[in-house]
């Protein structure tokens, strides 16, 4: 039942990106919450999300999306969503969220600083 | 020569079936009841997308019974209910939980977030406190009855 689940950040082309792999739900969440904080308190105000590789979202996790991006937009930054599964990106549309966030089907799309 | 994959019979679940499953009121376990409800759901008709639909908001609604709670009390009981034409799953946990709303901001945006996707992914639901416990139930009609 043990499925993986990781989280990695990085610097590409100047931007931060964090990448995440597995499924994002109340039990993995925390873990997203620490290093999207993490980075913004390391001064990063602009960071992207790289979720290709998530399998599952759920509110929890849509709710640290939202403090990370408060947290972003108070330091003058944003928070880039890269997600292309139709899935995942129902989910941002039926909570409206797909019009708060910026979001994009590559991590290409996310113009250097 | 390979021939086509033998079509196996999913809807092995008929009106008036009933499933049951408890587990440790517990985040990390909320996986067990997702997984549960796509193959409940897969037994009874429903196509991959509304399989779909119903992982995520049978995991909503264990977030909705939890909500509030340590979540490390007590046990989630989840009964599925299959009738002729909806299936119907309740969520209760025996913990007691405050009033909604009552967490950190994130916790009342991830509950407001919880209500907009059940709202958007079954026809009805809703979440019900009495002496202590708390109930959140859906319901998922099917587009069309029982074979």
């Amino acid at each position: 039942m043990e499925q993986e689940f990781r989280i990695e950040d990085r610097i590409d082309r100047g931007l931060s990106v964090i990448t995440v792999v597995g499924e994002i739900d109340v039990a993995t969440a925390p873990q997203l919450r620490e290093s999207l904080h993490g980075v913004i308190a390391q001064g990063q105000a602009t960071v992207v999300l790289d979720l290709l590789a998530v399998t599952f979202l759920d509110s929890t996790a849509l709710g640290v999306l939202v403090g990370g991006l408060k947290r972003c937009r108070e330091l003058g930054g944003e928070l880039y969503i890269v997600v292309a599964d139709a899935r995942l990106k129902k989910i941002f549309e039926i909570t409206g969220l797909n019009k708060v966030f910026p979001i994009v089907d590559a991590l290409a799309e996310v113009g250097a600083p | 020569m390979i021939g086509e994959p033998e079509v196996v019979a999913s809807e092995t679940l008929v009106e008036g079936d009933r499933v049951s499953l408890t587990f440790p009121a517990r985040g990390d376990l909320v996986v067990l009841a997702r997984l549960v409800s796509s193959a409940i759901a897969a037994r009874v008709g429903f196509d991959i997308e509304e399989l779909e639909d119903l992982r995520l908001a049978v995991g909503e609604l264990c977030l909705l019974a939890l909500q509030g709670s340590d979540a490390r009390h007590g046990d989630l009981q989840l009964e599925f209910t299959i009738s002729e034409d909806s299936l119907d799953i309740s969520c209760t946990h025996g913990g007691a939980a405050p009033p909604r709303g009552s967490g950190n901001e994130e916790g009342a945006e991830a509950d407001e977030l919880s209500e907009q996707i059940l709202s958007a992914l079954v026809d009805e639901h809703g979440r019900e406190q009495e002496d202590g416990s708390v109930r959140a139930w859906l319901r998922k009609r099917r587009k069309g009855p029982l074979a």
